[in-house]
């Protein structure tokens, strides 16, 4: 159980880092389509994360407390730093997630299962955009 | 009715005991539950060798694809601890993604494949939820990039 408790804090930090970067990411995007894309996605984790906060409360598990302040891993200036930090998070968001499965049977290892696989998803639609090559990759969430 | 449901039983286990012995495996009974989803990965390898000698102009966006399921491949075959058919055999026959030839068709097996590894994941024991988890992620980024 405190497996459980510690990798599913770790995703919660992993998606509240998504949600602290899509800020900076939709801002320096182009074109309505990448913008809509990244607001989708910041959605996407904001739901993450509010299940998370209630998966939490109900194992009565304390949550780290969320820092002060998030820092960026590198300064978001233009579309392609913008493109690059999207991919970097999602693949953040996949490891953490990927880490749940072993600690999970059934329906929580299935939710796990998803939120790896949109972060997969996701890092591969921002690697098109980015035009890098490969958009896959063989094991996603793996380090 | 209990007795002869428990005989039944019975038989079924000498005759899975006889496969032990008396059989490789490939026997269904012995195969492991992971077989399936290293069968698939061989035939989406093969479908995309197939659409790569069709379509050559689809190289450079299909072959990193197909590594990918060479890479699954490799590790199944490691985990199960079986030998993979040797570079140029065919893959296993008789499988639906044989007849895979268009794009649209490979990322429709693609998604038949994920929703497999994703069912095969659920079931797996701890230490191979995240291996398998990674490949049914894997087969959904392929399915987008061949949106």
């Amino acid at each position: 159980m405190q497996r459980v408790n510690e990798q599913l804090a770790a995703a919660l930090a992993a998606e509240e880092a998504a949600i602290y970067a899509y800020g900076p990411i939709g801002v320096k995007l182009t074109g309505t389509g990448e913008r809509t894309e990244a607001r989708a996605a910041e959605q996407a984790h904001r739901n993450r994360r509010d299940t998370l906060v209630s998966k939490l409360a109900q194992l009565k598990a304390s949550a780290a407390p969320a820092p002060a302040g998030y820092e960026l891993p590198f300064a978001v200036t233009d579309r392609a730093s913008a493109l690059k930090l999207a991919v970097q998070v999602e693949d953040g968001v996949a490891q953490a997630w990927r880490v749940v499965l072993p600690v999970t049977t059934g329906t929580d290892r299935s939710n796990a299962l998803s939120a790896l696989t949109d972060s997969a998803v996701r890092a591969t639609r921002w690697r098109r955009l980015a035009e890098v090559t490969p958009v896959t990759m063989p094991f996603p969430g793996r380090p | 009715m209990l007795g002869s449901a428990g005989s039944a039983v019975v038989g079924a286990t000498v005759l899975a005991g006889c496969g032990l012995f008396g059989q490789d495996d490939d026997d269904p009974k012995t195969a492991d539950p992971l077989q399936p989803v290293l069968d698939e990965a061989l035939a989406l390898v093969a479908a995309y060798d197939r659409a790569v000698v069709s379509q050559p102009g689809l190289t450079p966006r299909l072959t990193p694809l197909a590594a990918d399921h060479r890479a699954h491949a490799t590790e199944l075959a490691k985990l199960i601890g079986g030998k993979l058919p040797s570079a140029g055999a065919s893959a296993p026959a008789s499988n639906a993604s044989d007849a895979v030839g268009t794009v649209a068709e490979l990322r429709k097996a693609e998604q038949t494949a994920q929703k497999n590894a994703a069912a095969a994941c659920k079931q797996a024991p701890a230490a191979r939820a995240a291996l398998i988890g990674s490949i049914a992620a894997c087969r959904a980024t392929h399915a987008e990039a061949l949106k």
